[in-house]
C-alpha cells in the first residue's frame, strides 16, 4: 500500500464517533491548560497522561494529539492578550501580538495565530506522513559544529528583535547570557554562579524568567503608571475578523513559518522556540512594512505561530522514525506509546502501521477541531480584555504564580520570580527590550555546549567549525547577515537596504 | 528615544546607576569564573570560558552606557507612582512567605487582593474573599483533578479533606 | 446548620486522616520525568492493590534529586508514612554537587527497577567488538570520543570504570556529555562521535533495525533483547545498573521499618506492579533489605572512587 492508502485508512479509524469525542476532549483540555502561563504542552500531557490509562490505544493517542496541539495553540492566546507567554515558543508571539491587542486588533491577531497554526499543522502533518524518512537523514547530518553554526545564525537573526538601540539590545542579550551561566555546566558537571544554593544548580527556568519579565514586569509597569483607581477597560476597537489586507499579509508568513518550523523541529537539537525566533527574524527582514515591527505587525504573529506549530509536528519525525524524544513533550508522548507496549523507532512503521497512521490522521483531525473550536472562541477571549484592570491583573498574577508553584513550589524559585519581575519593570522603564534576555537564556547554553562538544570531538582544533560545507555555509550566512547591514548603514545606504528587503519578497 | 541633555530633572543619574549595576553584574561571573578550575579537557575551553566572555562584555557595555550618559539621557521616563509597586511586591513577598503555612488558596488570595489594590481597588473586604475563592477553585482543579500538587493548608484540608 | 455542615466536613476530614496506611511519596524531580513516573506508578498500584487507601505524590525538583533528598531528610524524621523515590543518578549527584545530605540520611528500602547501560557504535563503524574499542583507547584515548548522558551520570561513570578496569587513565577519556539520550543517540547514528553509551532500551530499536551495533552491556548478566556480551565476560571488571529505588524516612524504629518493607514487598510482588512494569518496559530488578543495603554501600564506594579518578570530585 502507498502512503496515501495508509493515510486514508488512518482517517477511517479517526472519524469514528467515539474517537471524535476523545479528540474533542483532548483539544479542549489542551487549549484550556495550555492557555495558562508556565504550563506548556509537556506538563499538560504529563498531567493528563493518567486520564488516558483506561482508554483503548486509538482513543488515547488521539487524545494526546489533541492535548499536544491544543497546548501548543493555547500558549499564543495569553501571549497576545495578556503579554504572558505560556511557553518559550510563544515569546515572540507576544512581541507583535500584544501590541496588536493593545491597538484594539486582538481579534485579528488571535485569528491569524489560529489559522496560521492550522495551516502549519496541516502542512507539517502531511510532510510528516510523506517526508519523514528523508527528513531524518538530513537531521542526522547535523552534528555539534552544524548546530553551533545554526545557533550563530539564530543569534544574528533574532537580533532583529532587539529594537531601536543596539546598545540596549546587546545589554539585554548579555544579561540573558549571564543568567544562562547559572547552574551546572552540562559538559563537565561543574557548578557555576550558584553560590552554594542547591536550587540554583538547575539554572534559571526559562518559563520562570519569561513569566516574570513579561507578566509581572508588565503588571508592575502598568500599575506604576496608574494614579488613583484605574477602573477603565481597554477599549476594543475594530472588528475581531481579519481584513483582506490582513489575509494578504498573513498567508505568505504562514507558509514561510511552516517551511522554517518543520525541519528545525525535526532536528534533534532544534525545537519550537528556535523555529519561532528564526521565523520572526525572517518576517522582519522580508516585510514590506519593517517599520511596523515593534508596533504590531501581523506577519510577526502569523510567521512564528505557524513556525512553532510546524516545529511541534516536526518533533514527531525523530520520535516516530528513530524513537528519539527531542523535546520534553516528545518524551512524554514516548511514555504514552510505551503505555501500550509500543516502542517508537525505525520498526514502528512496519510493526504497527494502523497505529502510526491512525495517529497521523488524528493529528489532522485534532488540527481541524482546534480551528473549529477556537475561531468562534476568539470573540469570547477578546472579552477578557474588558475585565476592569484591577481584577484582570489580579487574575494574571494568580495564574503567573500558579505556573511556578505547580512545577516547583520552592521559595528560591518564587523569589527569582519576584526579582526578575522587578528587573522586567526596570528594563521596561528605561526602554530596554525584554525578548533578548529570554533569547540569551535559551540560546546561550545551547551555543556554548555545541561549540565545546565540537571542539572536544576534534580535540581542540578550531578549524573543525568550518570543516563541513553545511557548517561553513551556515556560518557564512550568519556572518553576511551580521556584516552586510552594518556596511550599508555605515555608508548611509539605509534606503538601499529597505529596497533590497522589498525586492526579495 | 534619546532626549536632549539637560532637559530632565536629573540629567543622567539613572544611566550611571544602570552602568554601575551592569558592572556589578559583569563582575560576578568574572569572580565566579576565577574560582572554577578550568578543566577544558580535549575541547581546550572549559566551563570558565563562557562566564569570562559574558563578564567582560557586560563590563564593556557598562562603560559604553556610562560614556553615553555624558552625551544625553538614556530614556525619557514618565512619572512613576511607587505605591502600586509596594502593594504588588508586598503581596508577592507575603505569598512566598506564607505559601507553605497557610496554603495556596489563602496565600494566593492575598496576592490577588494586593494586586487589585495596586491598581486602585483598595476594598479588601471585597477583593480578599473573591481572590481566596478564585484561588481555591484553581487549587481544586489543579491539585485534585490534575494531581499537580499545590501546597495545601488549613482551608484546603477543611473543605477537601487531607 | 452551618455548624452541622462544618462538623460533618471535619468528621470526614479526620476520618480520612485516620486511615491507617496513607503514604506520601516524594518524587525529587519535576512532573513528567523518570522518577516522577515511578512515583506515580507506585501510587497507582498501591491504591489499586489495596496496599494503601490514599497515596499522594509530591514533586521537589532540583540538582539530580539532591534538593528533594535534603528536604525529605530534614522534614520527615521518624514518620513511617513518608517515602521517597530515588536512583543511581542520585549517588553520583550527591558527590558531584557536594550535597550535605546523602543516602545515609534516609532509610533505603528496596531497589525496584533497573536498566543496563549499553555501549554501541554506528553500523558503519569499523569497530567490531569491545576489545577493539579498548585497544583504540589504549593507543590514543583522545581519539575515541564517547557520546552519553550528563557529566557525572551513570553513562560517564561506566566509561570511567571501564577505563580503569582496562588500565587506561580515566582522566584521559574524551567524554562528550549530551543533554539527553535522544541527542546523544542522534550523534552516534550520524557518526559524529566514535562510540555511544546510554540506557540499553534507547539503543535496542536501532540495533534491531540494523543501524547500530551493540558492543557490550554493563550488567553482570546478559540483558534481554540483545546478545551483546557483558563487560565482565569481555574481561573488564565492571558491573553497573541504572536502578530506581524507594526509601523511607530517617530515624524509623525497627517495627516501623519492617512495616514499610512489608508494604513494599507486597507492591513488588503484586500482579498490578508486574503488569505496570511490563507496559512501561521497565525491568524488574527487585532487591530488598540487607542485600540491597550491602549492594548500595558497594556501589557508593566504587562511584566515589571513579568520580575522583575522572576528576569530578575532589
Amino acid at each position: 500500500m502507498s502512503t496515501f492508502d495508509f493515510l486514508l485508512q488512518g482517517l477511517g479509524t479517526a472519524i469514528q464517533p467515539m474517537i471524535l469525542i476523545y479528540a474533542l476532549i483532548g483539544v479542549t483540555l489542551g487549549t484550556a491548560v495550555g492557555v495558562l502561563p508556565g504550563i506548556g504542552p509537556a506538563l499538560t500531557v504529563a498531567l493528563l497522561l493518567p486520564v488516558t490509562y483506561g482508554l483503548d490505544p486509538a482513543g488515547s493517542l488521539i487524545m494526546f494529539a489533541g492535548i499536544y496541539y491544543g497546548g501548543m495553540y493555547g500558549g499564543s492566546t495569553t501571549s497576545i492578550l495578556l503579554n504572558t507567554p505560556g511557553e518559550s515558543a510563544s515569546i515572540v508571539t507576544a512581541l507583535e501580538g500584544n501590541r496588536m491587542a493593545k491597538a484594539g486588533r486582538g481579534g485579528p491577531a488571535l485569528a491569524t495565530a489560529a489559522i496560521g497554526s492550522f495551516v502549519a499543522g496541516l502542512l507539517a502533518t502531511l510532510a510528516l506522513a510523506f517526508l519523514a524518512p528523508h527528513i531524518v537523514k538530513l537531521a542526522l547530518v547535523f552534528g555539534p559544529r552544524e548546530y553551533f553554526a545554526l545557533m550563530m545564525l539564530a543569534f544574528v537573526t533574532v537580533s532583529a528583535a532587539f529594537g531601536d538601540s543596539t546598545l540596549k539590545g546587546l545589554t539585554s542579550l548579555f544579561i540573558g547570557l549571564g543568567l544562562a551561566t547559572v547552574g551546572i555546566d552540562g559538559l563537565t558537571g561543574q557548578a557555576r554562579m550558584s553560590f552554594g544554593i542547591p536550587q540554583l544548580l538547575d539554572g534559571v527556568e526559562v518559563t520562570t524568567l519569561a513569566v516574570a519579565l513579561f507578566a509581572l514586569g508588565e503588571a508592575l509597569f502598568v500599575a506604576a503608571q496608574t494614579h488613583g483607581l484605574a477602573d477603565k477597560v481597554e477599549a476594543i476597537k475594530g472588528s475581531v475578523r481579519m481584513t483582506r489586507e490582513d489575509w494578504r499579509r498573513s498567508w505568505p508568513a504562514w507558509l514561510r513559518g511552516s517551511a522554517i518550523g518543520f525541519p528545525i523541529g525535526a532536528m534533534p537539537a532544534g525545537g519550537a522556540d528556535i523555529a519561532s525566533f528564526l521565523s520572526y527574524g525572517t518576517e522582519k527582514r522580508m516585510s514590506k512594512h519593517p517599520e511596523e515591527f515593534g508596533t504590531g505587525a501581523i506577519e510577526g504573529v502569523a510567521g512564528p505561530e505557524a513556525a512553532n506549530n510546524a516545529a511541534a509536528a516536526g518533533t514527531l519525525v525523530p520520535l516516530l522514525t528513530l524513537g528519539l524524544p527531542t523535546t520534553a513533550t516528545a518524551a512524554i508522548m514516548l511514555a504514552g506509546f510505551q503505555q501500550f507496549g509500543l516502542q517508537p523507532g525505525p520498526l514502528l512503521f512496519a510493526t504497527a502501521p494502523q497505529l502510526v497512521w491512525g495517529l497521523i490522521a488524528s493529528l489532522l483531525i485534532a488540527n481541524v477541531m482546534l480551528l473549529v473550536l477556537n475561531l468562534p472562541l476568539i470573540r469570547f477571549w477578546v472579552l477578557l480584555l474588558r475585565i476592569p484592570r484591577p481584577w484582570l491583573y489580579a487574575g494574571i498574577m494568580l495564574f503567573a504564580t500558579l505556573g511556578t508553584i505547580g512545577v516547583n513550589p520552592s521559595p528560591v524559585e518564587l523569589s527569582m520570580l519576584l526579582l526578575f519581575g522587578f528587573m522586567g519593570y526596570g528594563l521596561r522603564l528605561y526602554g530596554y527590550p525584554i525578548a533578548p534576555v529570554v533569547v540569551g537564556l535559551i540560546l546561550g547554553p545551547m551555543a556554548e555546549q555545541q561549540l565545546r562538544r565540537a571542539l572536544a570531538i576534534s580535540q581542540g582544533d578550531w578549524t573543525t567549525l568550518v570543516a563541513t560545507p553545511l557548517a561553513a555555509a551556515l556560518l557564512g550566512i550568519a556572518a553576511l547577515a551580521l556584516i552586510l547591514p552594518l556596511i550599508l548603514r555605515l555608508r548611509g545606504k539605509g534606503k538601499v537596504l529597505s529596497q533590497i528587503a522589498g525586492d526579495s519578497d | 528615544m534619546t532626549g536632549q541633555a539637560g532637559t530632565g530633572r536629573r540629567p543622567d543619574g539613572a544611566a550611571f546607576i544602570i552602568a554601575a549595576l551592569l558592572a556589578v553584574f559583569g563582575a560576578v561571573p568574572l569572580w565566579d569564573a576565577s574560582t572554577i578550575p578550568d578543566k577544558g579537557g580535549y575541547a581546550g575551553i572549559g566551563p570558565a570560558a563562557m562566564p569570562k566572555v559574558v563578564g567582560w562584555a557586560l563590563i564593556a557595555l557598562a562603560a559604553t552606557t556610562a560614556v553615553g550618559a555624558f552625551r544625553g539621557r538614556l530614556a525619557d521616563v514618565p512619572r512613576q507612582n511607587p505605591v502600586p509597586l509596594f502593594w504588588i511586591g508586598g503581596g508577592l513577598v507575603l505569598q512566598i512567605a506564607l505559601l507553605h503555612t497557610i496554603g495556596f488558596s489563602l496565600a494566593t488570595g492575598i496576592l490577588f487582593a494586593t494586586t487589585a489594590a495596586g491598581f486602585g481597588k483598595r476594598n479588601l473586604v471585597l477583593t480578599l474573599p473573591v481572590g481566596i475563592g478564585f484561588a481555591f477553585v484553581v487549587y481544586a482543579i489543579f491539585d485534585r483533578l490534575l494531581q499537580l500538587n499545590l501546597p495545601g493548608g488549613p482551608l484546603e484540608t477543611l473543605i477537601l479533606g487531607g | 446548620m452551618k455548624h452541622a455542615i462544618l462538623g460533618a466536613v471535619l468528621a470526614v476530614a479526620s476520618a480520612t486522616a485516620a486511615f491507617a496506611e496513607e503514604y506520601t511519596i516524594m518524587a525529587p524531580a519535576a512532573p513528567g520525568g523518570g522518577w516522577d513516573s515511578t512515583a506515580r506508578t507506585i501510587q497507582e498500584v498501591m491504591v489499586a492493590e489495596g496496599i494503601s487507601g490514599n497515596v499522594q505524590v509530591q514533586n521537589v525538583p532540583g540538582a539530580g534529586g539532591t534538593v528533594g533528598l535534603a528536604q525529605f531528610a530534614a522534614s520527615t524524621a521518624g514518620d513511617p508514612k513518608q517515602l521517597i523515590v530515588g536512583g543511581y543518578v542520585m549517588v553520583g549527584a550527591i558527590l558531584t554537587n557536594a550535597s550535605p545530605v546523602s543516602l545515609a540520611d534516609v532509610t533505603p528500602i528496596a531497589r525496584l527497577t533497573g536498566e543496563a547501560v549499553g555501549i554501541a557504535v554506528s553500523a558503519s563503524s569499523p569497530i567490531q567488538n569491545i576489545n577493539e574499542l579498548v585497544e583504540m583507547m589504549k593507543a590514543d584515548p583522545g581519539a575515541v570520543s564517547w557520546a552519553g548522558g550528563s557529566a557525572g551520570g551513570v553513562d560517564h561513570i561506566t566509561v570511567g570504570l571501564l577505563a580503569k578496569a582496562a588500565g587506561i587513565d580515566p582522566t584521559k577519556i574524551n567524554y562528550v556529555a549530551f543533554s539527553g539520550g535522544g541527542e546523544a543517540l542522534a550523534a552516534i547514528l550520524g557518526s559524529q562521535v566514535t562510540v555511544g553509551i546510554s540506557g540499553v532500551g534507547e539503543f535496542l530499536p536501532q540495533v534491531e533495525a540494523g543501524a547500530l551495533r551493540m558492543l557490550a552491556v554493563s550488567t553482570a548478566e546478559k540483558w534481554p533483547g540483545t546478545d551483546a556480551p557483558t563487560l565482565m565476560e569481555s574481561g573488564y571488571d565492571v558491573n553497573v545498573q541504572n536502578w530506581r529505588m524507594i526509601a523511607a524516612a530517617p530515624g524509623l524504629t525497627d517495627d516501623q521499618k519492617a512495616a514499610v518493607m512489608a508494604d513494599i514487598d507486597k507492591l513488588a510482588n503484586s500482579a498490578g506492579w508486574k503488569a505496570a512494569l511490563e507496559t512501561k518496559g521497565w525491568a524488574n530488578t527487585y532487591l530488598a533489605g540487607a542485600d540491597f543495603e550491602a549492594q548500595l554501600a558497594k556501589e557508593i564506594e566504587a562511584t566515589t572512587a571513579v568520580l575522583k579518578d575522572i576528576g569530578l570530585v575532589q
